[in-house]
């Protein structure tokens, strides 16, 4: 098989004695898009946190497209084509379509030492990419992003990500908050960047969403990825739901005797 | 259908507020006393307004990033005292005392910028210490005593900063020019540079600025000497245009400078800043300050009028913005 686009083996990340990540392995293939579903506290966060270079690992190993790297910052993962959107901390309201979209990489126009930004270009460049992404409504590039609704910012987020070819699009919990027509409107442009070449980390708590986009599953818990190759079609949600939450009778009692000891 | 929207595009700018009061201060001041806008008058009001104004100006931009700078009325007062004090005691010219205070100025800035964006302190408080800090060492060096001024005269650097001549009736100071070539050199920053760019990020939403590889914390500390020197700049002005160098000058300007940028529809908060309005601002409160003494209200009550306006206009400002918020 081809070698995955992003590959993190035996991930362990541990605040102080906390243990957030216990031997993580977790891989997305090129053009697809994974689901990463998980109780609160299973882990999805910190290992996002840890591919977008937000924390630094504990121990293990991330590979992108077999060649091994480290993160330090998130412009590390960022320069590697990795582009993670927060809900809410991915855009600054103050400021225009365009100039969110070129935040950090104006274009510049000639001569170089005026500094001035090519704001034309950025225009242009801004009205196409909002057609890519499906934005039906006609808004001019300079409408500032305070005064879209939050599906057109995540829009506007994704097609930066798109436009600066990120090969790898982390979206945290991307439809929270929003109504249903929003929401598909989200789901569509999550789609339309798989169509373009692009790969997708879903994370979202309303599995129904994850469902209804992704191409495979991967669960967490406590730490650790349990299941990574759930694929949608053939599985119910009630099944998956069991998987996130699931411990069996055993289980729980192993775990109750596991946290004496570590106590003891 | 055309002018409609451009009148209301205009309307919703934050310009808008301020220019009207201005407009409406000015017509209500000449009505009183038709001298207001007479040729003296006039003058009067430009020499004083560009040397607070240069302080506005980087105060502008400084409050766009998000932080702004209680120092700069120390400075203000500061500058000029080591530089005279360094001349008369025979240690450099005049020109290079000024060097030496806009040096000593851009350090000043740097440490301010340095306990905000390294040690995470609220600009607030930084710059509150620095305020007594600089304001302290004046009156100390100085034992609180003005210093001499009056070898001034025909100094280059007396004449580039605060010659003036005549235009018809008009006494213009050049540094009327130079208040004019920093507000079009920081409005281009602000609204056509990359630079302006990650001002108005770095105020607005930092994570993200920061997520896109913006240097927050260098765009800050910039801004910070920035605001320094323009303060240090603007107090060096002053003491040779009044030939006065008082290690207590300038108390009270930093809230003053501050309620002008806001006046003007730059936000407190940060994110979004414009040196149009903040020029407006600065008219404003000079226009009230010599306004109220000529039509015969005491002095005194200046802080009232000044107070009920950043009350009114913060009210607009607001207004304002929760309708471009709301898409309207």
């Amino acid at each position: 098989m081809a070698e995955p686009l992003v590959r993190m083996e035996n991930i362990r990340k541990s605040y102080g004695r906390v243990q957030a990540l216990v031997d993580a392995n977790f891989h997305v293939n090129e053009r697809e898009i994974v689901g990463l579903l998980g109780d609160n506290g299973a882990g999805k966060s910190t290992l996002i946190k840890v591919l977008s270079g937000a924390v630094p690992l504990t121990s293990g190993d991330i590979f992108i497209r077999g060649k091994k790297v480290d993160f330090r910052s998130t412009s590390d993962a960022i320069a590697h084509g990795i582009e993670t959107i927060y809900q809410d901390s991915a855009l600054v309201t103050q400021l225009s379509i365009a100039r969110n979209l070129f935040l950090g990489r104006e274009p510049i126009k000639p001569p170089r030492f005026l500094n001035r930004m090519d704001q034309e270009a950025m225009n242009v460049v801004a009205r196409d990419l909002l057609k890519q992404v499906g934005i039906s409504k006609n808004i001019p590039p300079t409408t500032p992003i305070g005064s879209l609704s939050g599906g057109e910012r995540q829009a506007v987020a994704i097609a930066r990500a798109m436009h600066f070819d990120s090969d790898l699009i982390i979206l945290d919990e991307p439809t929270n908050n929003l109504g249903v027509a929003e929401t598909q409107g989200v789901l569509s442009f999550v789609r339309s960047a798989r169509d373009s070449g692009h790969s997708c980390i879903f994370i979202a708590h309303n599995i129904h969403h994850v469902f209804q986009v992704v191409d495979r599953i991967v669960v967490m818990r406590r730490g650790k990825v349990v299941a990574d190759d759930i694929d949608p079609k053939n599985t119910s949600v009630a099944e998956v739901e069991r998987i996130i939450t699931g411990m069996s009778d055993k289980e729980i009692r192993d775990a109750i005797v596991q946290g004496k000891q570590s106590q003891g | 259908m055309e002018n409609s929207s451009i009148i209301q595009r205009s309307i919703a700018r934050p310009e808008f507020g301020p220019f009207v009061l201005l407009v409406v201060e000015l017509a209500v001041f000449w009505g009183f006393n038709h001298d207001f806008l007479s040729p003296q008058n006039i003058s009067n009001i430009l020499a004083f307004t560009v040397e607070l104004g240069l302080i506005a100006l980087a105060m502008t931009l400084l409050m766009t990033s998000g932080e702004f700078d209680l120092s700069v009325g120390s400075l203000f007062g500061f500058s000029p005292v080591l530089m005279w004090t360094l001349f008369n005691s025979g240690l450099t010219s005049l020109e290079a005392g000024f060097v030496v205070a806009l040096l000593v100025a851009a350090f000043i800035g740097l440490v301010n910028g340095w306990f905000v964006t390294q040690l995470k302190i609220p600009s607030f408080l930084v710059t509150l210490g620095m305020l007594l800090v600089v304001r302290g060492t004046a009156l100390f060096v100085t034992s609180g005593f003005p210093q001499r001024t009056w070898s001034a005269e025909g100094s280059w650097l007396a004449e580039a900063l605060v010659g003036d001549f005549f235009i018809g009736p008009f006494r213009i100071y050049m540094s009327l020019f130079w208040f004019i070539a920093a507000a079009i050199a920081l409005g281009y920053v602000l609204t056509q540079s990359r630079t302006g760019n990650w001002i108005q990020a770095a105020g607005g939403n930092p994570n993200a600025a920061r997520a896109r590889g913006v240097n927050v914390s260098g765009v800050k500390i910039g801004l910070f000497i920035l605001s320094s020197i323009m303060a240090s700049l603007a107090g060096v002005i002053s003491s040779l245009r009044t030939s006065a160098a008082n290690p207590n000058s300038g108390t009270g300007y930093e809230l003053e400078v501050i309620a002008m940028v806001v006046i003007g529809g730059t936000a407190l908060t940060g994110g979004r800043g414009t040196i149009i309005g903040t020029v407006l601002g600065i008219l404003i409160l000079r226009v009230m300050r010599n306004g109220i003494v000529l039509i015969g209200v005491p002095g005194l009550a200046y802080n009232i009028f000044i107070g009920a306006i950043i009350l009114g206009m913060m009210a607009l400002h607001s207004w304002l913005e929760r309708r471009h918020q709301a898409g309207t």
